[in-house]
């Protein structure tokens, strides 16, 4: 690890599960810290200032989304849900509120591992500058400053708005994008489109960059929740 | 003898009068005829043949209409047989004294003839009566015999008691807490059934509750306009009440029509009884299916959780207790413990989703998208699982975009993939088709496996059914669940054999829904310009 001792806090009602999340993050170097209830992981979260939040979806005191929504009123740091497989909804609800993404119970170690190293890549200083040029896998170079896709070395012409929806799949990278927050960076904010008509320009976007676009390897459906763009396979 | 009796007609009040008035007209034109036949035939010298005219007159007039018109037969002929005959003719005195007798003589037997000709002609009429509605009965019985549902019968017993009684029926039977209601009414009746005839029906039944029934109170005779209510009698006693509203011809107010009212009461109170009888039979089979249900869930449930818990338990346990020395075997157990809990896991989600299904509490949210989005969400859901195979898909380029819940669907391919990986030596392919199909598109899962015997082809689709028990795998949810969600979408599910060997399962999904024709215009134009 480069940075030794990264502070995650696991808000989580359920002891067993808190004390398997502790012992996993102990065991790949990150110090943890535990709430049993939302006030007082939010009361945590502000004294504490952790690098990254393990938010459970079922708490008693308040809904996943609720509470989002109230640590993103002063924070940026990335949240990670934990959702017992309950409705699309909810989780679609904490992501839209602005959560960075979500891994289902059951999960394994190494799984949760994989996810909170790339929700903490995003609050790491490169993000704040974006590569300029993007691989995914070996097939797909995404040039981001000239605007160009080349598919196994040949450049390939996108839309106006299959562009927009790579680029913004390109800075979810590795987390899932919802539909809503698709269409509210492809067509701007408070345009009521479809997303009948995301999906159909994914579809398009899949036919010009995948090998097989019926099972693709980069351009992933949360079927429910919305997008992913895998970067590697 | 072909005019019916005036009673029985449909024909209103007027029509009545009319035909009475048509009787005593008849009898003045009877008398005019039988003087003008006696004057010209045998004169004022033959008096006996002139009064066998005069007689004749009556029978013919008595035998086609009522007594009102004979007895005035009866009257004139005297009145014109003494005006006409008898000396001094045309003057109503009498020469003779014993013509006195002659008259006193011929009234009465014109009398008694007009009497007994009425008689017979009732007796007729009352056995053409009894035939008809014999006849009516016999058709109601059938009808009613043969309903095989209780709306049928209820709708066959209204329509048939309009046609013998001319009234308006409605059959009410006790809800489900006892209380009277109205199961069928034909709309008249429905209007004309106040509260008060509810009120008394609902008295009626608790009384024949309490008592057993006594009938008689119900079909003496009712004032001519009040409704009527009859019990219904099944085998086992009362199931319910009949009430007849009165319309303007309605004709159960003698002894026969109460008769017959009796017979159809009977007859609707056993097939009544009949679908009761009936209905109870199938809760009773329902109950003792989902019995036997019940027991097949606990008894797989107990196996199928029992197993990997019994292992996760064991393992760890071990790993607990002492610790083996050696990294290998420790991984070793882990691995099994990490294995069956993932087992467990996915036990657990299809017994959760087999609930929503079952229930019929599957609530569906389609949306138009394309199909290929679904297919592909599904293969990298199954990613590490379909690893060493071939999985080929086939999808047209023009598909449109179909109505379907995505996650429901994506659910049903997940299973049916992980079925065709479950049953199928590793490494044999598998292929994912997509074709249109009289404007439903059908989506086939084939494999190359052993396919299913045809025996099992519908089978497979049962709750618990394993086609190879013993081949590992799931509770027997999976096939089902499929079902569930494909028959939700308004589509079919079903398995055949694959040519060159293997099983094809294939489900349908209807795309007559309401199509946004924007959306299908913008997706043809933006690939046309791209």
């Amino acid at each position: 690890m480069s940075e030794p001792h990264r502070v995650v806090l696991v808000i989580d009602d359920e002891a067993q599960m808190r004390i398997f999340v502790r012992i996993a993050l102990e065991a790949y170097g990150y110090q943890a810290l535990e709430a049993p209830t939302a006030a007082e992981g939010i009361r945590q979260a502000t004294t504490h200032m952790p690098d990254l939040i393990l938010l459970d979806l079922g708490l008693p005191d308040a809904d996943g989304g609720e509470v989002t929504r109230r640590i993103r009123e002063w924070s940026n740091l990335p949240i990670l849900i934990i959702s017992a497989g309950g409705t699309e909804a909810s989780k679609v609800r904490a992501l839209d509120e602005g959560a960075d993404d979500y891994i289902t119970k059951p999960f394994g170690a190494a799984e949760l591992m994989a996810r909170i190293r790339v929700a903490l890549r995003k609050a790491g200083p490169a993000r704040e500058v974006p590569a300029e040029v993007v691989h995914v896998g070996n097939d797909i170079r995404i040039d981001l400053a000239r605007h160009l896709v080349l598919v196994r070395g040949k450049e390939v012409h996108l839309a106006p708005i299959e562009y927009k929806i790579l680029a913004t799949l390109v800075r979810h990278t590795g987390r899932v994008a919802t539909h809503q927050q698709l269409i509210e960076n492809v067509w701007g904010p408070g345009q009521a489109q479809q997303v009948q008509t995301l999906r159909v320009y994914m579809t398009q976007l899949r036919h010009k960059l995948e090998r097989q676009p019926a099972r693709p390897k980069y351009l992933l459906t949360e079927t429910g929740i919305g997008y992913r763009l895998r970067l590697e396979v | 003898m072909s005019v019916p009796s005036v009673r029985r007609e449909r024909s209103g009040l007027s029509g009545a009068v009319a035909r009475r008035a048509l009787g005593y007209f008849s009898a003045v034109v009877t008398v005019t005829a039988s003087t003008l036949l006696a004057w010209f035939v045998f004169g004022e010298w033959h008096l006996t043949d002139v009064v066998m005219v005069f007689l004749l007159g009556v029978v013919i007039v008595s035998m086609r209409f009522g007594y009102g018109p004979s007895l005035l037969v009866a009257v004139l002929s005297v009145v014109s047989f003494e005006f006409f005959f008898i000396p001094p003719l045309f003057s109503f005195e009498v020469a003779d004294p014993r013509h006195i007798v002659t008259f006193a003589v011929m009234f009465f037997v014109a009398l008694v003839i007009s009497h007994l000709t009425k008689r017979v002609r009732d007796q007729a009429d009352a056995v053409r009566l009894r035939e008809r509605n014999t006849a009516s009965l016999y058709a109601a019985s059938r009808e009613i015999g043969l309903a095989y549902s209780r709306e049928a019968l209820l709708a066959a017993s209204a329509r048939h008691a309009r046609e013998m009684f001319h009234a308006g029926v409605a059959v009410l039977l006790p809800g489900a807490n006892e209380k009277l209601q109205v199961v069928h009414a034909d709309d008249d009746a429905t209007l004309a059934l106040g509260q008060e005839v509810a009120a008394a029906a609902e008295g009626m039944w608790r009384h024949q509750r309490i008592t057993g029934g006594a009938v008689g109170a119900s079909t003496s005779a009712p004032a001519a306009r009040e409704p009527l209510l009859v019990p219904l009698r099944g085998s086992r006693g009362h199931v319910g009440v009949l009430a007849f509203l009165p319309t303007e011809t309605w004709n159960i107010l003698d002894a026969d029509g109460r008769a017959l009212l009796e017979a159809f009461a009977a007859l609707v109170g056993s097939a009544i009884d009949r679908t009761m009888l009936a209905d109870e039979a199938r809760g009773a089979t329902l109950r003792a299916e989902t019995e036997q249900l019940r027991n097949a869930l606990l008894s797989s449930v107990s196996h199928d959780l029992r197993t990997p818990l019994g292992v996760v338990t064991g393992v760890t346990s071990a790993l607990l207790d002492r610790a083996p020395k050696d990294e290998e075997t420790r991984r070793l157990l882990l691995t099994t413990a990490h294995e069956e809990a993932l087992r467990l896991s996915q036990l657990v989600r299809n017994l959760l989703d087999m609930t929503r299904v079952d229930a019929g509490a599957l609530s569906v949210r389609k949306e138009l998208q394309p199909l290929e989005e679904v297919i592909g969400a599904a293969l990298t859901r199954l990613e590490n699982r379909l690893r060493d195979r071939e999985v080929g898909t086939d999808i047209p380029e023009d598909l449109p975009l179909a109505p379907f819940d995505s996650i429901l669907i994506e659910q049903v391919l997940i299973n049916l993939l992980e079925n065709a990986a479950r049953y199928t030596p590793p490494g044999s392919a598998i292929d994912v088709v997509v074709r249109l199909h009289h404007g439903d598109v059908e989506v086939e899962v084939a494999d190359r496996g052993p396919g299913v015997p045809r025996d099992d082809a519908e089978r497979v689709f049962d709750k618990f059914y394993r086609a190879r028990e013993r081949e590992g795998g799931g509770v027997g949810l999976g096939l089902t669940i499929c079902r569930g969600v494909v028959l939700a979408h308004g589509g079919r599910i079903w398995v055949e054999d694959r040519r060159g060997g293997g099983a094809s399962f294939r489900f349908t999904l209807p795309l007559d829904e309401a199509r946004d024709p924007d959306e299908t215009v913008d997706f043809v134009a933006e690939r046309g310009a791209s």
